[in-house]
């Protein structure tokens, strides 16, 4: 409590997206709540926000939950601007979820216009192994392909959840560290400018 | 400490009022009824919050509007904090989306709506519809967008892509461009829109054209003909109007003036003549009673005139004030003549208030009135006091005459017992008047204080008049005081004061009592009506608690005397009452009486009414309670202690100690009972005491205990037990008095029997038999058993064994006195004291064993041969008086036998 001038823990902004019914939300709420929801209610857009212990640090994870639906896409590039990290969240029981995980990646770096963004290709409901219509080396493939991870969850039985948000805050740090490092020092930030100008040249 | 609650998570995280949110977080209480409050964006949704766990709620927003938190109220945990932000927005409301809450169909393109009255719905510039278009840009994304600018039409500021990105960002590209069109075809139509008009509705035009060239035409003409000025002739003819209607209505106007001025006249005539004449009519309306026409006139005439200083008037104002002065004065004497109601004396108070009378009326009347209770109060004691003295005369002359007449002395008595003493009369009716008048007075009080009189209440009447209302409780209670219980008060001088009766504490008023208490009580509830001061009550409450004591004392003091009446009933006439031994009515009635008084006391004394105490709260009154009941129960101890240890001397003279029936002459032998009275001889009464004594312990104590809780009284375990313990000492001494008027005589007999006919133990007569001292002191203990039995079965346990130890005793110290014993001697001593043993075995206890055999062992011994001699002996006796042995055998089979 009197800690409280302190800094504020370092906030990482996830975003979860893919299509609709592939369970973000489940996967949201069995991370944050350690509960899993049965019956399904189509999101709008959810927002979380709690404190974790990340690599023995204080942070804060913000996560946005959205919309799966076609009905909502006009509208995600607003989202996607302010993510700072994203979940591709498919079903490894619907080949078109996994399908439209191109789709999402494709926008969001348009949005984002950035080839690195922290991103985590992550195949849902592995307990249901029995139904599964994807393959995980073709999703292993996709992920090689763009290079990201790929993990296989289950929001069921929580296998893999904290995983694959405790790896995705990881990648989101690391990329702001370097962030500031660039920002930090101006000069380094010009030097690098001509460095690179040099390599053109 | 709970922490406070904190809200992590928001499904969803923005949307119009009425939007159902899932909200989670941590420390949302335990229970429902934790969660105290529930903010929205400032807004409070508590009471659509909906509580499902420690961590979720699920609300409907309001109408909040803008970026805001979600605050968690908790009962331990307090205000919580927010995490997540809730972003609240408003739709667009078309005529077919519900809302939640009520939103402006203010158009948000201004002007335009104007001109598209027709429609209901706003239109879109485009002529695009809106409606469905439900996902909003987000606000803050369009303002970052396009800064300066706004999506509204008809600002200087706004922007297409606003425009466009608020309302068309669902759009589909072609009917963007349907839009587009359609914009394009309503600027072409604005553009030529002047000339479409006329071209359209060119046949109004040139008839308005039309018209206005005749109005010209018209004007012309009229110009030619009227010259410049058209009006001039108009005003002339107007004015020529106005001068005609003066003459025609002149005459009428000035007719009506007139009237108006006599009519004033008249009226000021009349005021006068009600003036004059005003001290005629008040006459007449006081002699009709009409006070208020006499009030209404008098406020009437002073306002007219009393500002006049016109003589004549004011000596009629004078006249009547004179008047009015008269009638204050009568109303002011009828107001505190007594008796009146309240309400007519409400009435002439609010009449003497009207008249402004200088009387203080209300205080005037209740002064009266309490005057009027008191005299009622010391006329009613004067009026008993005569009564009671004229009674007391006529007592001490009936007394004083008794010995001349006969008459008078049997008449006097009944007389007496069926008229009610003065002092009870007296207290019946001081509480009629005091339920009768009190409450008058106190109405008057209340309607004085709080205003209903319309007088203003003087300061320091309020203290008068409580002071009055306690000093009138207390007259009231002290007079009740000295006429039935005068040693409550406790200073002479009250006595004095009160008056004092000569009977209060005689026996006549004491079956009075409760009727007494009955009348004060029912007053009380009256007062308590009334809503009185406590203090006044309590002075009420207190004789009332005094009285029940007395009350209480005085039931059980009679039913105590009663009790000591009954050692005179005694009947003694024997009742065998299922198990217990036979008794006589006397426990019976004892137990009656007793009961009786419990349920007497319990339903005029102990049970309390209207706000009065438990009276067994009071300590006296439980300390009275205790000794009375005490009494009670030992007065009933000393009847039996009366009624078995006092010996008649009657009987004394006539019963000598039984002697021996082989001695004495037969009459002598048998008690001749007493002719005179019915009594049965004392053994029996001892008995029957002892019966009784033993049945009061058993029986009739425990119903009285039982009697005595059912009645709501405490136990009283002191004195049952004091009694209980008495009683049992009573039957001890009782028991003893009995063995020994029994055995004495017995016992006594032995001897003379024995050496009867100048007998010899060393005798040479062979026995051939039990001598007849044996037989007959078997006989003697058979009698002593049957009387005994025949009272109380269970005592014969008691009293036998008793006897026989004794008899055992005289046997041996017989035996030891013998000096020498023939061989003869020896067998007849052997058979008796044998006989004896055998006949006496079963009341015989281990002393009376031992006193038998230590006889026998003093018989020098006998040669075996000799013992056949007396067994034959034995056997013959034995079968000669099997009726005695059968008489003494156990006495459950002698109870059978009964």
């Amino acid at each position: 409590m009197s800690k409280k001038p302190t800094v504020q823990p370092a906030l990482h902004k996830v975003i979860m997206v893919g299509s609709g019914g592939v369970g973000k939300s489940a996967l949201t709420l069995q991370f944050m709540y350690d509960e899993f929801v049965e019956d399904y209610e189509p999101t709008k857009a959810d927002s979380y926000r709690k404190k974790i212990l990340l690599d023995g640090e204080d942070v804060q994870i913000d996560i946005l939950d959205t919309a799966g639906q076609e009905d909502y896409a006009a509208i995600r590039d607003n989202y996607f601007r302010s993510g700072e990290g994203f979940l591709c969240i498919f079903s490894i029981t619907e080949d078109e979820s996994f399908q439209a995980t191109q789709e999402f990646r494709e926008q969001i770096l348009r949005v984002k216009n950035d080839e690195n963004i922290p991103f985590l290709l992550v195949g849902n409901k592995c307990d249901l192994e029995d139904k599964r219509k994807v393959s995980f080396q073709e999703a292993s493939d996709r992920a090689k392909q763009w290079g990201v991870t790929y993990v296989e969850t289950s929001a069921k039985t929580r296998e893999h959840v904290d995983k694959v948000f405790f790896d995705l805050m990881r990648e989101i740090r690391a990329r702001k560290m370097e962030e500031n490092k660039t920002s930090n020092g101006k000069k380094k930030d010009t030097s690098k400018k001509k460095k690179l100008k040099c390599v053109i040249l | 400490m709970t922490p406070p609650p904190i809200v992590t998570g928001l499904s969803p995280n923005e949307g119009p009022p009425g939007t159902k949110i899932t909200i989670r977080g941590e420390n949302f209480g335990t229970k429902p009824t934790d969660l105290t409050g529930l903010k929205v964006c400032g807004c409070d949704c508590l009471l659509s919050a909906e509580w499902k766990s420690p961590n979720k709620i699920i609300a409907i927003s309001g109408p909040g509007k803008g970026k805001g938190d979600i605050i968690v109220t908790t009962r331990l945990g307090g205000e919580g904090v927010c995490n997540v932000s809730f972003k609240g927005y408003y739709e667009t409301v078309g005529s077919l989306k519900e809302s939640a809450v009520w939103v402006e169909e203010a158009p948000y393109f201004g002007g335009k709506h104007s001109l598209s009255s027709s429609s209901y719905q706003q239109e879109d510039p485009l002529g695009l519809s809106v409606e469905g278009n439900d996902k909003k840009f987000p606000e803050d994304d369009l303002k970052e967008l396009f800064p300066n600018s706004s999506g509204n039409i008809a600002l200087e500021n706004f922007s297409p892509g606003w425009f466009l990105l608020e309302n068309h960002h669902v759009t589909s590209f072609n009917d963007l461009k349907a839009g587009l069109l359609h914009l394009r075809r309503k600027v072409e139509g604005q553009k030529e829109g002047q000339l479409s008009f006329l071209k359209s509705n060119i046949s109004s035009v040139v008839d308005q054209l039309d018209t206005i060239g005749s109005m010209k035409d018209k004007f012309r003409c009229d110009l030619t003909e009227y010259g410049n000025e058209p009006t001039l002739k108009l005003d002339k003819s107007i004015k020529e109007c106005e001068r005609d209607a003066r003459k025609l209505f002149d005459d009428v106007l000035t007719r009506r003036d007139r009237a108006e001025k006599t009519r004033n006249a008249l009226n000021v005539l009349a005021r006068f003549r009600f003036l004059f004449c005003l001290p005629c009519v008040i006459e007449r309306n006081i002699k009709k009673g009409d006070y208020e026409i006499v009030i209404n006139d008098y406020m009437r005439v002073k306002n007219l005139f009393n500002k006049s200083d016109v003589a004549v008037f004011k000596t009629a104002l004078n006249e009547i004030e004179k008047k009015v002065a008269g009638l204050q004065k009568m109303l002011h004497q009828k107001l505190v003549q007594m008796p009146i109601s309240v309400e007519e004396q409400k009435r002439l108070i609010r009449h003497l208030v009207n008249l402004e009378s200088p009387y203080e009326p209300a205080w005037d009347a209740i002064q009266s009135h309490s005057e009027y209770i008191n005299l009622r109060m010391r006329h009613c004691y004067e009026e008993h006091k005569v009564a009671e003295a004229i009674f007391i005369e006529e007592i001490s002359k009936a007394k004083g005459g008794s010995s001349t007449s006969k008459y008078s002395k049997f008449n006097q008595p009944p007389q007496d017992l069926s008229s009610i003493p003065e002092n009870v009369l007296f207290i019946e009716d001081l509480c009629e008047i005091v339920s009768e008048l009190f409450p008058d007075l106190w109405k008057l009080g209340q309607a004085y204080f709080t205003g209903d009189l319309h007088v203003k209440v003087e300061p320091g009447r309020q203290v008068g008049f409580k002071h009055i209302v306690l000093s009138i409780m207390e007259a009231f209670c002290k007079t009740l005081r000295s006429a039935i219980i005068p040693h409550t008060l406790d200073k002479s001088t009250d006595k004095a004061t009160y008056g004092t009766w000569s009977t209060p504490d005689s026996d006549t008023i004491k079956p009075w009592l409760p009727a007494c208490l009955r009348y004060v009580r029912s007053t009380y509830s009256i007062l308590i009506k009334l809503d009185l001061p406590s203090e006044a009550l309590d002075i009420v409450f207190k004789f009332i608690l005094d009285l029940r004591i007395h009350c209480m004392s005085v039931l059980f003091k009679q039913a105590s005397d009663q009790i000591e009446q009954l050692s005179k009933q005694e009947t003694w006439k024997i009742e065998f009452t299922g198990k217990h031994n036979g008794v006589t009515e006397l426990p019976i009635k004892f137990e009656q009486s007793v009961q009786e008084v419990i349920q007497i006391v319990r339903e005029s004394v102990l049970l309390s009414e209207q706000r009065e105490g438990s009276l067994l709260d009071n300590p006296t009154a439980n300390k009275e309670l205790d000794k009375q009941v005490d009494s009670l129960l030992s007065m009933f101890h000393k009847v039996l202690s009366n009624l078995s240890l006092k010996k008649d001397n009657d009987d004394d003279d006539e019963c000598t100690t039984v002697v021996s029936q082989l001695i004495g002459t037969p009459t002598a032998s048998y008690r001749t009972h007493n002719s005179k009275s019915q009594l049965p001889i004392w053994e029996h009464r001892l008995l029957t005491t002892l019966s009784n004594c033993q049945y009061t312990r058993l029986v009739v104590l425990k119903n009285l205990e039982e009697g005595f809780t059912k009645g709501g009284y405490p136990a009283p375990k002191v004195a049952l037990d004091n009694c209980c313990s008495k009683l049992e000492a009573l039957e001890k001494s009782v028991l003893e008095l009995y063995l020994e008027e029994k055995s004495d005589p017995l016992v006594g007999t032995i001897e003379p029997s024995m050496y009867l006919e100048r007998f010899d133990w060393d005798t040479q007569i062979k026995p051939t038999d039990v001598r007849p001292y044996v037989k007959e002191c078997i006989n003697n203990l058979i009698h002593v058993h049957s009387e005994v039995n025949s009272i109380s079965p269970t005592l014969v346990n008691s009293v036998l064994p008793q006897v026989v130890q004794t008899i055992s005793e005289e046997i041996y110290r017989l035996m030891v006195c013998v000096q020498k014993f023939s061989k003869a001697g020896i067998l007849q001593a052997r058979v008796d004291i044998n006989t004896l043993q055998h006949f006496f075995q079963n009341y015989s206890t281990s002393k009376a064993k031992y006193y038998f055999k230590e006889a026998l062992d003093t018989i020098p011994a006998l040669e075996t041969s000799e013992q056949l001699i007396i067994e034959e002996i034995l056997k013959v006796c034995k079968k000669r008086m099997k009726l005695q042995i059968l008489c003494l055998q156990q006495p459950i089979t002698n109870g059978v036998l009964k």
